[in-house]
């Protein structure tokens, strides 16, 4: 097999392999699966004006109006209120008291009526201050579920009126 | 090298090994994700199943992660900080992104930033057992101080 003249070149692969071994170990140790996490993204603005819903909606072009001024938004406002443990004690929107997410979502739709337009601009969810975040996050699910995406988010105080954020 | 006896030298063939361990390590390095140093393990998300999958944006895409503990306590390189830190922290970190807005745009010859409307995409990572007020304290603080675009974090199914 040696045809040439050169000399037999034995290049130690030992060591290198011993490197890789220690490199893959390294890696992985140090690898954590990343956990499969979604968001919910929302643009919070400041607080605007709010009409009720079921307001008649203002005029597209007043011609008073003064421009620096946000037109008032026509808005869904849905109070949490929280059990002593933090957990979702009742649920009103507008007027109406719910008690569950399938009462809140079986609300929702009744409200969303795909045969009409959507009767508000912004969902506004007043939550109750010890309210746990998981509690909120499930009733955000639901309105992400009917597509509602434009929330703003208040606290409710301990006259159930809050600030909009 | 020398042969002394009559005994058939046997050397392993050490290159495909190396080969399939190097394709391992590539493997690995590949998958290690540095964007999710700012994820603090100690923050238990919520779940829901209607959270949208996180799309792997630019990486230069602007965004401060927000870890917020049980106790609503902020969480930054591992310290957990007062609520009177944490809006110091907040009004830091909105100081660094106005100047960081504002020397790109100059760098890039566009019109000047809205300083009242960061790009800053504002992700926060709460724990599911968090009261909403410390939630909303920390939410409001980041409106004030101009950030406009959040993300409320969660997992898509328990784990």
């Amino acid at each position: 097999m040696k045809k040439s003249k050169h000399p037999d070149v034995d290049i130690p692969v030992t060591p290198m392999l011993d490197m890789a071994f220690q490199l893959l170990t390294f890696f992985i140790l140090t690898y954590r699966p990343a956990p499969s996490e979604g968001q919910f993204g929302m643009n919070l603005l400041p607080a605007a004006p709010v009409i009720r819903m079921d307001a008649a909606a203002p005029p597209a072009n007043d011609a008073n109006a003064n421009p620096d001024v946000p037109a008032a938004l026509r808005t869904m406002t849905t109070q949490l209120r929280a059990n002593p443990d933090g957990t979702l004690g009742r649920v009103t929107i507008e007027e109406n008291e719910l008690v569950g997410m399938d009462e809140l979502r079986a609300k929702l739709k009744e409200i969303l009526d795909p045969s009409q337009d959507l009767p508000f601009e912004q969902a506004l969810i007043q939550a109750d201050p010890q309210l746990k975040y998981e509690e909120l996050m499930k009733v955000i699910d639901v309105f992400a579920s009917l597509k509602i995406n434009k929330i703003s988010f208040a606290e409710l105080g301990p006259n159930a009126a809050g600030a909009a954020l | 090298m020398s042969k002394a006896s009559g005994e058939i030298k046997a050397e392993p063939d050490l290159t495909p090994l190396l080969d399939i361990v190097f394709q391992l390590i590539t493997f690995f390095m590949l998958v290690i994700n540095f964007g999710n140093d700012n994820y603090d393990q100690r923050v238990r998300l919520p779940v829901a199943a209607s959270a949208a999958a996180v799309e792997p944006g630019p990486v230069e895409e602007d965004r401060l992660v927000l870890n917020i503990d049980k106790e609503g306590r902020l969480l930054i390189n591992g310290a957990e900080l007062t609520m009177d830190d944490a809006m110091k922290e907040i009004r830091n970190q909105a100081d660094i992104k106005r100047r960081d807005a504002e020397r790109y745009a100059e760098k890039k010859k566009l019109p000047k930033p809205d300083p009242n409307n960061l790009s800053t995409n504002v992700i926060i990572r709460c724990d599911r057992v968090t009261p909403y007020s410390d939630l909303y304290r920390l939410i409001t603080a980041c409106q004030e101080r101009g950030f406009r675009k959040f993300s409320l974090k969660a997992m898509n199914a328990e784990g």
